[in-house]
């Protein structure tokens, strides 16, 4: 009976990932009908880049071992719309909350976790095309990647991969908050300290004790860590730290994602 | 033989002890479809969620085609479609695409999927508007694509919760049309909420009404309006006097309720017009009573639903009296 069970499982793996694949389908088609929101969304860390960037490049204020400060931050600024993208993909549930589509997914014949994690990993469809926005301005602002394909590629698939955690983690909030007024609050509220707690703009040793210890537990330090080493210092000694703490994330994330999910609805 | 739906002493209780269900029992049959009313707040989309297993009853077993809403979820939502109250469509995408991915969730093959989703749009009529955004779609356009992306799967039974809510005549009967089409082609069974007693009476072959989260009555339509037992026969007369004692020859007829006399009218209540018209006909005539003209008004499903479910209207009154109550009290203490 062990072929028979491995063969179910089989079906339920294939099952919940033609699922998951139809909701990326689903953004794909949804970004192609209307950009606007990719557009008015890189603003934000365009100005970062050639602003901020620009600025504190000409200043040498923060030891970043030799690297351009434009250059030290970009990792950090593609990690920041990626998030953004994704912490606001909640809202998008919340929308759909009030509409009847999350009501109608739940009684599809589709595993309900598949529907959760298809909706989290769905949202970086959203972020790689941000990210393929923002990363043309950093090479007009004279920002140099490593010219390394199978590095790059690593790099989009981190941003990918941390997009999926963070958008299950606005789900959650979705679940437990469910107005889109309230949604919005809190969506402001997470990023920025998750932005600044971390090593996006300048080395965890430069922090305060108590905010390196939050340093320490914030996600996004490990995945600016990795997608840094990956496109501009070539460091990868912290690596495999760096994706299996992200790999972490991401498992906590859709697990209490997949189970909140039911709470959006009632 | 299995019900299409089986439901008994069906219970919920919301947080803060709100008792949406209070011991519901229903049958539906296979290949019916069956009209659920009751005012708001009534139970029913909450019957129809629990029954879709979107969430669990508190007490009480219900059944759809045989498989338990609880603990057989799965295989119940292989079987179903359901088309919320709410809009349930993506509106940034064309009505092909929402279909398109309605079919890859649902796992239909991608060998015949194209062809199942272009016969659907045919048959639901948006073939034209298929490569359109939802969001330029009217209402009734809205509501068809649901139903077709409901009926993807060709379920045994659909669920809607009130399906033609805020559409115009016209787009409701081509939804209805729709749906009669399907259960004569396909069998499917229909189980439907609404607030127009037209639609129950024209399209339901059985009708419940459920009120207070009970089941107050079911039937066929014909059955329930029977069970009022008041047709009333109106004779206006050409000449303005009848005498008492025909009058009291029409009330000492069979099956005759009560009878009225108004200026020149004379209204009689009777259980069945058709089978107490002749009686009193031949009465008028042996009294050489002209009768200028005969109007016969059958009770209608609002005056079955006012009679089961509009006591309600009395409670209500009185919260909203509560309530400028408390809004007095409340403007009180804020000086």
């Amino acid at each position: 009976m062990g072929w028979l069970k491995r063969g179910w499982g089989a079906i339920a793996v294939n099952d919940s990932l033609r699922v998951v694949f139809s909701m990326m389908e689903l953004e794909l088609r949804r970004l192609r009908n209307d950009r606007t929101e990719v557009y008015t969304r890189s603003v934000q860390p365009v100005l970062w880049l050639a602003v901020y960037g620009t600025v504190f490049s000409e200043i040498h204020a923060i030891p970043t071992n030799g690297v351009p400060y434009i250059d030290y931050i970009t990792p950090g600024v593609l990690l920041q719309s990626v998030i953004f993208v994704a912490v606001f993909y909640g809202l998008t549930l919340v929308w759909e909350r009030e509409t009847g589509i999350l009501k109608k997914l739940l009684v599809a014949p589709a595993s309900r976790y598949a529907t959760v994690i298809g909706r989290a990993v769905a949202s970086g469809v959203r972020a790689i095309i941000q990210v393929a926005i923002v990363i043309p301005v950093a090479l007009l602002l004279g920002v140099s990647f490593i010219p390394n394909l199978v590095y790059f590629a690593a790099a989009l698939a981190i941003l990918f991969i941390i997009s999926g955690g963070f958008a299950a983690l606005s789900i959650i909030v979705a679940a437990l908050l469910k107005t889109r007024e309230r949604f919005m609050g809190i969506g402001q509220a997470l990023i920025l300290p998750l932005f600044f707690a971390s090593n996006a703009l300048y080395p965890i040793a430069l922090m305060p004790r108590a905010l390196q210890v939050f340093a320490a537990f914030n996600p996004l330090t490990y995945a600016v860590d990795a997608v840094r080493g990956l496109m501009i210092t070539g460091n990868l000694a912290l690596l495999p730290l760096d994706v299996a703490a992200i790999a972490l994330f991401d498992i906590l994330m859709f697990a209490v994602a997949s189970l909140s999910f039911r709470k959006i609805i009632e | 033989m299995t019900f299409a739906i089986d439901v008994r002493g069906l219970k919920k209780v919301y947080k803060g002890n709100v008792a949406a269900l209070a011991g519901v029992d229903m049958d539906v049959k296979a290949g019916d479809i069956f009209a659920l009313l009751g005012p708001n707040g009534a139970g029913k989309t909450t019957l129809m969620r629990i029954l879709t297993t979107q969430f669990k009853p508190t007490a009480g077993e219900a059944h759809v085609f045989g498989l338990n809403v609880v603990r057989e979820g799965a295989e119940v939502r292989k079987v179903i479609g359901y088309v919320p109250q709410e809009t349930s469509v993506w509106s940034d995408i064309t009505g092909y695409e929402n279909l398109l991915i309605y079919a890859k969730i649902y796992g239909l093959p991608s060998q015949s999927r194209k062809g199942i989703i272009y016969d659907m749009l045919e048959s639901i009529g948006l073939r034209a508007a298929a490569d359109q955004l939802v969001k330029t779609y009217s209402g009734g356009m809205i509501r068809r694509l649901e139903i077709a992306c409901a009926m993807l799967i060709n379920p045994k039974i659909l669920f809607l919760d009130e399906p033609t809510l805020g559409l115009d005549p016209s787009a409701r009967i081509a939804v209805w049309e729709k749906l009669t089409s399907f259960k004569e082609e396909y069998g499917t069974t229909v189980l439907f909420s609404t607030h127009y007693m037209d639609e129950a009476n024209a399209y339901s072959d059985e009708v419940a009404i459920i009120n207070r989260g009970r089941m107050v009555t079911s039937g066929t339509a014909e059955e329930l309006k029977h069970s009022l037992r008041g047709e009333l026969i109106r004779f206006s007369l050409s000449d303005h006097h009848i005498d008492e004692h025909t009058l009291d020859q029409i009330r000492g007829l069979e099956r005759v309720n009560s009878v009225v006399v108004t200026d020149s009218t004379l209204s009689v209540t009777v259980e069945d017009a058709e089978i107490a018209l002749p009686g009193i006909i031949d009465v008028l005539r042996r009294g050489e009573i002209p009768v200028a003209r005969i109007a016969t008004t059958k009770p209608t499903l609002d005056d079955v639903f006012l009679k089961y479910a509009g006591t309600t209207r009395a409670p209500s009154g009185g919260a909203s009296t509560n309530g400028l109550v408390e809004k007095g009290v409340g403007s009180n203490r804020r000086e």
